[in-house]
């Protein structure tokens, strides 16, 4: 079947057996640094010394073959202070491993894997400023999300929220002032693209040194849309208060894939089982989603490579106009869906069901027609290619090295889809293929986004016809899940769903009450962002500008 | 060459079909699916003061007040603060709070959203669709026979 | 049957003196001030109303039509918009050339019009080396582009006129010389002579228009023309999802209205120009020359807005590359080739 994976041979790694990994014979890899072995719900977690970081990552990295360092979790306990790797493989997400490195209360610091994963470089970033734990030989470690003036960190639990926070401009860096950024090559000049530019997809800054026309040094300053996302779900409750929020993460039309994340992690964390004709239900919705902000994502990056509001952006948005009614019809509403509760969906489809079939029935039969189109008007274009092919060149070592995921991940060749490699939903029952192209460059990731629209209308086919012959008497939409949901204290969970720009993961721990005591987003974009400055350096402004488009960022899961 | 006359080709096609994808808004009204969630519609009569639709909003956009006898006195619903996730119409028992499918309103300050209990009566419904005929909602999968207690507050 | 120029005409329909130097000042005045009204008055109907229309066309959608018939008292309706909005003026700005560059932008290209002949006698003055005196004040506008983009103090303004100028520097010359292959074809820098040559008929009804009789310098003069205006996909001194606007980024107001005029009117010159050289000037049957003279101005308007619909914008490298490598051999192949044939035919 299509969904096998061609692959290198993990069986090579320390720990891979044939029933899932021995972590006793990762332990034994890793000797004495293994100081505790805790039991989280998705792997399990080995507690290190905090200033071994560097070479128990990189032991496990080169030996054991954890090739991909999903997400750094940063919390506060009452006695402690405590940072997770999420460390698992590209060849086989389901081999998951935590490493878990406490730090004193009074002194929070551990050694950094930011010489280990060059992806671990913003996320320790992030964990410095919103949690405030140090991390010793980090590059860089500054302020990412929050401005650099700013008092405390707020994820910290002695952050005093009402400490007035008074950001002057004398303490800002002032960005006119240097012309230039380094002193030994006066040819540059500074320029800040962004945080108002018509090509930055919403609010970023990107620094950006300019040797004439060409790219010398570049960095993306993010944090612009920072909005709490991860605080407002921990003071929301599980059952009913969170679910509205992941619509908002990536609020280009991928809401749903969005709340599946979460769903995914909570339903996991109290033992919820989903029906299947709402498992159906949900990966209709989810494809859906991902046609739209595929839709999008081109039409966007047409747009940046085009100039103007050309004809292909307004192309693009009327075919996803298009999914998006179907979508209101479904949900009740265009981009903030809401649609996903634990344990099922919120409704049934829209009556009458035949009406509705026929809808989508006829959408997929317009979009190859669609699909002909854009291929004649944009890939097939000359200067388009001239454009696109062989710029943002981004290789597949690279991609491992950010953790960067999703259609960015794929159009370097890396063959990484959540939804094929750690099956949920009714992915696994279905009959599709996992798309990637080998070009890495602007124009692979195009193609990879117009090919897996084609791969999602599949999916959606099939789902229909699943929901066509449903039995009547069967359409459970919801499992019995209690008013009140209270996991179990001190359960910790990772768990990831592909969402529409790359691995979309939610970390969850319980704390007994029927709030989340620590909540954190693993945003593709976040991490697909980082790359940015590998693609374009050297480049010139309109590659880089192209290469922005076609990491297809949303700079509110950015920022979160 | 011949991809840049096909693109060319493409658009021009367009423009000569003179068929238009947009909408002549307001003169042309859209049309919003029978499940649209817009603004809140209340009903005194049959709101039976449980505050559920209070306690469940995650963004406290609804505030109850209630006198020592427990008879409801206000009903405040700041209809700009809302990020309609139709959860107070999904728990309310007695539908006393329906999301119409009206997604048009205005005001010249933030303060005109903060709408009281007669502003919410009188929210008129969208081309006349009365959004429970079409929804059914489908209570008894939400309430369920679920273990944890009702929380009434 | 060439027409005396303008102030002529005036002069002797009005029974004033032609001969008198007072009297042709005045009329060569009033004629200027009519041509320019002409060329104003299509430009103000391309740029708030045409251009949208087009647009829309293009991207299926409806555009402006709530303002009078068609919506076409938008075009009131902007210009007081923009008329009335704060003039801002950036900190630094080197003050007389930041002044001096939307009018330099916007006068150079009206100073075309005045060799260029519309049929019906409306023709101000026919030098005898129009071509080339058209050329050159049309590149005259590049100083302004240059005037704008540095005295804005804003780098997004000077990479943009730094921009304007190697592109206008790459494609000036094989627009020149392809348009000297007309020259060689017509014998004559005079446009009302150009004009003339393109009279006779080629193979039966079709006329001998330069864009009949050499095909190829037609193509390679439209794709010129193009980057010289600066429209896609040669728009990257502007190129907005790059350097925000380009040369223009930090002109609001009026001083913006002339530029934007002017970038119209040089759209509008460039047309003048290729349906002079091109397509027979005013030529064409049954309706009288100034109606296919803005017939024929319009069509190349139009195309440079299709063009936009469709093509992506190259990157400047490319451009360059394109200019200097590709469009000044073909235009040098094509003058040489021309010479010979116009030196064995003749």
């Amino acid at each position: 079947m299509s969904l096998e994976k061609p692959s290198r041979d993990t069986a090579l790694d320390v720990g891979v057996t044939e029933d899932g990994l021995d972590y006793d014979a990762l332990a034994d890899l890793l000797g004495g640094h293994v100081l505790d072995r805790e039991e989280h719900v998705n792997a399990e977690g080995f507690v290190i010394r905090p200033d071994e970081v560097q070479e128990v990552l990189s032991t496990l990295k080169e030996e054991a073959g954890f090739d991909h360092c999903a997400c750094v979790t940063a919390q506060e306990y009452d006695d402690r202070y405590e940072s997770i790797y999420h460390l698992r493989k590209f060849d086989d997400p389901t081999q998951e491993l935590s490493i878990i490195v406490p730090s004193p209360k009074d002194d929070p610091h551990n050694e950094s894997a930011a010489r280990v994963y060059d992806t671990a470089d913003w996320h320790e970033r992030e964990a410095y400023d919103l949690v405030g734990i140090d991390y010793d030989d980090h590059p860089d470690l500054r302020r990412i999300l929050l401005p650099e003036t700013w008092q405390g960190h707020p994820l910290s639990q002695d952050y005093n929220q009402d400490q007035p926070q008074i950001v002057s401009l004398r303490e800002h860096a002032n960005p006119l002032e240097d012309d230039k950024r380094s002193e030994d090559d006066p040819d540059t000049m500074f320029v800040n693209i962004g945080p108002h530019h018509p090509a930055t997809h919403g609010v970023l800054h990107v620094e950006t040194v300019l040797d004439g026309e060409q790219i010398a040094d570049l960095e993306p300053d993010i944090g612009y849309l920072h909005r709490c996302e991860e605080q407002m779900c921990q003071q929301g409750t599980y059952r009913h208060q969170i679910m509205p929020y992941p619509d908002r993460w990536d609020y280009i039309s991928a809401g749903i894939l969005n709340e599946w994340a979460y769903a995914r992690a909570a339903e996991d964390l109290a033992d919820i089982e989903v029906p299947e004709y709402a498992q159906v239900i949900r990966t209709m919705a989810a494809e859906m989603c991902r046609i739209a902000s595929h839709e999008l994502a081109l039409a966007t990056f047409a747009l940046d490579v085009f100039g103007d509001f050309t004809a292909v952006f307004q192309y693009g948005i009327r075919d996803r106009e298009i999914v998006q009614n179907l979508l209101e019809d479904l949900t009740g509403q265009r981009l903030m869906f809401n649609y996903l509760r634990l344990g099922g969906v919120a409704w049934d489809l829209p009556e009458p069901r035949e009406e509705y079939f026929e809808k989508i029935r006829d959408f997929l039969d317009d979009l190859p027609h669609k699909l002909e189109e854009i291929h004649d008007l944009v890939t097939g274009n000359e200067i388009f290619q001239m454009r696109c092919v062989d710029t943002g060149v981004l290789s597949p070592e690279q991609v491992k090295q950010y953790g960067a995921t999703g259609p960015v991940a794929r159009g370097s060749g890396v063959d990484y889809d959540i939804r094929r490699d750690d099956p949920y939903g009714y992915y696994d029952e279905l009959d599709w293929n996992v798309v990637t192209e080998q070009g890495g460059d602007n124009f692979s990731r195009v193609l990879v986004r117009l090919r897996e629209v084609e791969e999602s209308a599949r999916i959606i086919e099939q789902c229909v016809d699943l929901l066509e012959q449903w039995p009547e008497d069967d359409r459970e939409i919801q499992a019995n899940v209690p008013r009140t949901l209270r996991p179990d204290p001190d359960k910790e969970i990772y768990r990831s769903v592909e969402g529409a720009k790359g691995e979309l993961g939610i970390y969850i721990r319980s704390d007994g009450t029927d709030k989340p005591a620590r909540f954190k987003i693993r945003s593709p974009c976040f991490s697909n962002l980082q790359t940015l400055p590998e693609m374009s350096q050297g480049e010139y402004i309109p590659d880089m500008i192209a290469s922005l488009g076609s990491l297809d960022i949303v700079l509110g899961e950015v920022d979160r | 060459m011949i991809g840049i006359l096909k693109s060319m080709a493409t658009t021009m096609k367009h423009a000569l079909d003179g068929e238009t994808f947009t909408v002549e808004y307001p003169d042309v009204a859209p049309e919003v699916s029978p499940r649209f969630r817009g603004v809140h519609k209340w009903s005194q009569e049959r709101c039976i003061w449980c505050r559920q639709c209070e306690n469940v909003c995650p963004n406290n956009t609804i505030q109850i007040v209630m006198d020592e006898q427990r008879n409801g006195e206000q009903y405040n619903l700041h209809i700009g603060q809302c990020i309609y996730c139709r959860l107070c119409e999904e728990v309310c028992p007695t539908d006393a709070i329906l999301l119409t499918q009206n997604f048009e309103f205005t005001a010249d300050t933030k303060d005109e959203f903060a709408y009281d209990k007669e502003q919410l009566k009188n929210v008129p419904w969208y081309k006349d669709i009365d959004p429970l005929e079409s929804r059914e909602p489908d209570r008894g999968a939400w309430i369920g026979e679920g273990d944890g207690e009702v929380d009434y507050q | 049957m060439q027409s005396a120029p303008l102030p002529e005409t005036l002069a002797n329909l009005l029974g004033l003196d032609p001969n008198s130097t007072a009297v042709m000042i005045v009329l060569s005045l009033v004629g200027a001030g009519l041509i320019g009204t002409l060329m104003m008055t299509n430009t103000a109907l391309a740029g708030p109303w045409a251009k949208r229309k087009i647009t829309a066309a293009f991207t299926d959608r409806i555009a402006v039509d709530r303002i009078g018939p068609y919506g076409l008292f938008i075009i009131v309706a902007d210009a007081v918009r923009l008329l009335s909005k704060e003039l801002i003026v950036p900190e630094g700005a080197d003050r007389p050339a930041w002044d001096l560059a939307p009018l330099i932008i916007a006068s150079t290209a009206l100073l075309g019009f005045a060799v260029i002949p519309m049929g019906n006698g409306i023709h101000l003055a026919d030098p005898e080396v129009g071509l080339a005196y058209v050329f050159a004040v049309a590149s005259t506008t590049s100083i302004g582009l240059v005037m704008a983009g540095y005295a804005s103090n804003n780098k997004y303004s000077f990479l943009g006129g730094l921009r304007a100028v190697a592109q206008n520097l790459a494609y000036e010359i094989p627009l020149i010389l392809t348009g000297a292959s007309v020259v060689i074809f017509a014998g004559s820098l005079q446009m009302s002579e150009i004009v003339a040559a393109q009279q006779q008929s080629l193979i039966g009804p079709l006329p001998s228009w330069y864009a009949f009789v050499n095909p190829f310098a037609f193509v390679l003069f439209m794709i010129a023309n193009l980057a010289e205006v600066g429209r896609n996909p040669f728009d990257i001194p502007e190129a907005p999802t790059e350097i925000v606007a380009g040369y223009q980024t930090e002109y609001s107001s009026v001083y913006f209205v002339l530029i934007y005029l002017g970038e119209f009117i040089h759209i509008f010159l460039g047309g003048a120009i290729i349906a002079t050289i091109f397509l027979g000037g005013p030529a064409g049957p049954v309706l009288p020359g100034i109606v296919w003279f803005l017939i024929k101005i319009w069509g190349v308007f139009l195309f440079t807005q299709w063009a936009r619909s469709a093509v992506p914008r190259v990157r400047i490298d490319q451009l360059i590359e394109i200019g200097w490598k590709g469009m000044l051999v073909l235009s040098l192949a094509n003058l040489l080739l021309t010479a010979v044939i116009v030196g064995v035919t003749v």
